[in-house]
């Protein structure tokens, strides 16, 4: 039987190693296809950032799960490194049941090891089997479960393989212990601290037996580890097992090299790992590819981000889509890419030549579109995403959703023209008019007839740089131009800093849209317009230090334009006016007696790290200030990022009145936003409420700026 | 089917637009200048009934200066096959009747199946060019067309007048003018604009296109721009403080405006 056992195991491992050495190479053939993008840059600090979201589970620790998971999770992780010596042991306990590995064998150290390692793993195994369980979708509210659409029975597979695993380990060191005891071994007294026990049982058992228990169980773990590898080989959709593998190079390789998450701005768009200046627009070949047509437009690392994916569902159970019934979830858009590259990886790989000669079917799949009814995705799922980061914050492997996404409805508008027809008007508006409302240049200063205070305006006195006298550029931006409630805070922030002698200037007429919302929307070439134009503008007059009260002009001015060239010091009011506050230069005198609230905006918080100084703010101008269930990094969007602020929302419930409910459900008077866009959003939701009949909540939305005047003048 | 859209560069239709003291000519130079907007809709409608034979030419002509040019491309780039620009210094300043008649003249024997309009331009406003230039050209016209039909010689529109919509249709050729309820207008792809540089755009003189230079122009005009002023600065309005005789007030308002 020995023998017979032996060439089963050898037959065996020889079969899956070759399996799962094959499906390595497709996965290098098949990231080799993707467009070249620079990721190796400092690669030190790249080493050092993958240590630290490994051994220190940094991204795991966040809400919803705890650190529980996280701390279960690292277990397994570096169990399954350790435990791979355990295996090596088992081939030799094929061959002799008294194998030990050279020199470390009868190591009290190692032994001591395992053993920790193999019961802490049995229990990290059943905590996050535990998990799963408690978390699946239930069949009443699916949707709520982060699990939702993710293979479970690959995710069991792969924790009850691990389960098996620990107790081989576990029922062969006790079969060890015993077999040692029957024969008087020495060793055995230091070496098997947690598996002993077990062993005394057996110890009446004849060597004979235990030897045969041995190699039984020898046997078994060989076959179940073997077995793991070869269900992933012939898998390779199997996220779940081969984030495994695959997670420390996607993390070594994601966008920034110091681990912070790829939000802010936006990856420029390429062509051959180049980033595309439209300027040079003549220079373009006639059949140049723009953003992401097919799956082989992807550069390498988006393929390698959807075969990475996990399937754990962090993304999903934060997106704002996805929790107000739209079909758009960043785990299922993930898969469904990752699923359809995988089937169509042997038409990627191939030349040209033999394409023409693969299976017919594999070429009309290849030839199926990235979106559309028929396509891998549907138009609602690409449409529904606010770009509000929630999904790149959360991903334990970082994933950059934002930035595949964008790249595909980039070639909608650009290459395609399938697009939301409501974006029609934001496109013309922002190219003929500068701002996405279609209002007139010469409205930009309209709101200077308001204020009983001198506001300089450039160029008014000649000048043709900004003044050395003068403090910051007032970036007014569209909305706080020509929409009525970001009017006031205009209003309110000069007025503060007229207060504080803080000196300013605005562009008036010189200011254009910063071209964010065509970016989000996928229209490049118009936000390099917008951009250039903007960026022209401001270096030529030396603009240094530039005040904002919109997040998105914020997060394009400065986040976006050191792409192409625009450097510039941005701060957005509410860092400005804490500053002043601290400094004694604004003191608000009469605190406001009512409860506020804060909703955090994507464009602030998750995308540019802006969380205390607003509430700061609210701290020093309003009694009490109360959290929202979900905010800082885990706020949920108002629903008009993306340049959703220009579609129709016909999907599900409406983002803005879950947002708004939830400011509601905490009781304060005024809800506090630091971006235009939210407070239109929050204020039509608690409107709708109000205008409910007994619902007089006597509920106000405000800029962070309306409360510190109103403290500071009163 | 052969289709000819003509289009005409305005200055941006909410731009404040200034007379020159001169020529009492739109002084151009000043404001930002775009395609006709009543334009795109004819533009699309073109492109939609050429997509639906499955084949076709859509031609955009436009009468201007070299400026004009941009819109033909911008026109080009929603997909348009090619374009005709008469430019000429002896056009400038001429009125409807001047231009259609050299419109028509650029027009004729070009064997277009349908000559299509956006119904008026934003900047005269004078919604007469497309008769007009059917007029001229004998041929007849369906004007502040809504839907569009084409089945072999005949073109179908639903007209809306002020009184109704009213269905006609006539024998190609037949000169159309679209209004805005029409369509939506496409938003031009990167890859069409980067086509529309390619296309080829004809460009004609008066002379090649054999219009009488003493017909078209300022001189040649029919009518003439005497004198201009700016209209005067909108007045403050009136506002009535309702105390208890709000609604006598705004009766007696009312009367002395000759309303009542």
């Amino acid at each position: 039987m020995d023998v017979l056992v032996m060439i089963v195991a050898a037959i065996v491992t020889v079969i899956a190693v070759g399996l799962f050495a094959r499906t390595v190479v497709g996965f290098v053939r098949q990231f080799k296809v993707g467009k070249s993008i620079n990721r190796t840059d400092k690669p030190a600090l790249r080493t050092l950032t993958l240590l630290k979201e490994v051994f220190l589970a940094t991204r795991l620790k966040q809400k919803p799960v705890g650190p529980i998971v996280a701390v279960s999770h690292l277990i397994v992780l570096i169990a399954f490194g350790v435990l791979f010596f355990t295996l090596v042991t088992a081939y030799g306990q094929l061959i002799n049941p008294d194998f030990a590995l050279p020199l470390i064998g009868h190591w009290p150290a190692f032994s001591y090891l395992i053993e920790i390692m193999s019961w802490l793993m049995v229990l990290a195994i059943l905590i996050l089997i535990a998990v799963r369980v408690a978390r699946r979708p239930n069949p009443q509210q699916p949707r709520k479960s982060r699990f939702f659409g993710s293979t479970m029975w690959q995710a069991y597979y792969v924790e009850f393989t691990i389960l098996a695993i620990g107790i081989f380990v576990l029922a062969l060191r006790a079969a060890e212990y015993a077999r040692g005891s029957v024969q008087g071994e020495e060793f055995i007294h230091s070496n098997f601290p947690l598996t002993g026990w077990i062993g005394e049982n057996w110890t009446g058992l004849s060597l004979e037996t235990l030897a045969t228990l041995i190699l039984l169980l020898a046997f078994g773990k060989i076959l179940v580890s073997m077995a793991w590898f070869v269900t992933v080989a012939m898998t390779p959709t199997m996220g779940v097992a081969w984030h495994r593998f695959l997670a420390f190079f996607n993390v070594w390789f994601q966008r920034n090299a110091n681990g912070k998450p790829a939000l802010g701005q936006l990856e420029p768009i390429r062509y051959d790992g180049v980033a595309l200046d439209f300027e040079k627009l003549d220079d373009f070949p006639d059949d140049i590819a723009l953003g992401v047509t097919a799956m082989t437009d992807f550069s390498w690392k988006a393929l390698l981000d959807f075969s990475t994916c996990t399937e754990c569902g962090r993304c999903q159970s934060q997106c704002p889509a996805w929790n107000t019934e739209k079909p758009l979830s960043p785990k299922l858009l993930t898969i469904a890419m990752r699923n359809h590259a995988h089937a169509i990886s042997p038409w990627m790989t191939a030349t040209e030549e033999e394409r023409a000669h693969l299976d017919p079917a594999l070429i009309e799949l290849a030839e199926k579109p990235l979106v559309g009814e028929d396509g891998v995705i549907t138009d609602d799922i690409l449409w529904s995403c606010t770009t509000c980061g929630a999904c790149v914050n959360q991903c334990p492997v970082d994933i950059a959703h934002i930035d595949h996404i964008v790249d595909i409805r980039r070639s909608q508008v650009l290459v395609l023209s399938e697009f939301p027809t409501e974006l029609n008007g934001l496109f013309k508006n922002v190219e003929n008019k500068g701002n996405p409302w279609g209002m007139n240049a010469s409205g930009r200063n309209d709101w200077i007839s308001e204020v009983d205070f001198d506001v300089k305006v450039f160029g008014m006195d000649g000048e043709d740089t900004i003044p050395e006298d003068i403090d910051y550029l007032f970036w007014v931006g569209c909305a706080g131009a020509y929409e009525d409630r970001a009017k006031r805070t205009t209003k309110n922030v000069a007025e503060l800093m007229n207060i504080a002698g803080v000196s300013f200037m605005v562009l008036g007429e010189g200011e254009t849209c910063t071209g964010d919302p065509a970016r989000r929307a996928g229209n490049e070439f118009l936000f390099q317009m917008q951009a250039a134009q903007n960026i022209e503008v401001l270096n030529e007059i030396k603009a240094t230090k530039i005040v904002v009260t919109c997040p998105h002009c914020l997060n394009a001015l400065k986040r976006e334009y050191p792409q192409l060239g625009g450097n510039y010091e941005v701060v957005h009011h509410t860092e400005l006016l804490n500053d002043l506050v601290k400094a004694g230069r604004l003191t608000p005198v009469n605190k406001i007696d009512q409860t506020v609230t804060y909703h955090d905006p994507c464009y602030l918080g998750r995308h540019n790290q802006v969380y205390n100084p607003p509430r700061e703010l609210i701290s020093a101008t309003a009694d009490s200030f109360v959290e929202m269930d979900r905010n800082r990094d885990k706020s949920f969007c108002c629903g008009a990022g993306g340049a959703r602020m220009w579609m129709e929302e016909k999907l599900g419930t409406r983002i803005n009145q879950t947002r708004g409910d939830e400011a509601i459900a905490t009781g304060a008077k005024r809800i506090a936003v630091g971006c235009p866009f939210c407070s239109v959003m929050l204020n039509d939701a608690v409107n709708t409420r109000q205008q409910e009949p007994g619902r007089a909540l006597g509920v106000e939305v405000v800029d962070v700026s309306t409360l510190l005047l109103d403290a500071a003048k009163s | 089917m052969k289709i000819a859209v003509c289009v005409k560069q305005v200055p941006d239709s909410w731009a404040e637009k200034k007379l020159r003291d001169g020529d009492s000519l739109l002084d151009r130079d000043s404001v930002e200048a775009v395609l006709n907007e009543l334009d795109e809709y004819a533009i699309e409608e073109a492109l939609q009934i050429t997509e639906a034979q499955g084949g076709g030419e859509v031609v955009i002509v436009t009468m201007g200066p070299e400026r004009a040019g941009e819109a033909v491309r911008k026109a080009l780039s929603m997909g348009a096959d090619s374009g005709i620009h008469l430019v000429d210094a002896s056009l400038a300043g001429s009125d409807a009747a001047g231009t259609s008649y050299a419109l028509a003249k650029l027009l004729e024997g070009r064997g277009f199946d349908l000559i299509m309009f956006g119904s008026e331009s934003t900047d005269a406003r004078m919604s007469v060019v497309p008769s007009m230039v059917a007029e001229r050209l004998g041929l007849p016209q369906l004007t502040f067309a809504n839907k569009v039909e084409v089945s072999g010689g005949t073109v179908t529109i639903d007209r809306v007048g002020d009184y109704g919509i009213e269905t006609i249709s006539a024998a190609t050729p037949a000169v159309l003018g679209m209004i805005e309820r029409s369509n939506e207008p496409r938003y031009p792809s990167f890859k069409g604009i980067m086509a529309a540089k390619k296309k080829p755009v004809e460009t004609v003189s008066a002379a090649d296109a054999g219009i009488d230079a003493g017909a078209v122009g300022t001189s040649g005009s029919w009518s003439q721009v005497n004198s201009f002023a700016a209209r005067p600065p909108k007045a403050a309005g009136v506002v009535v403080q309702d105390e208890g005789a709000g609604g006598v007030a705004i009766a007696e308002f009312l009367d002395a405006q000759k309303v009542l």
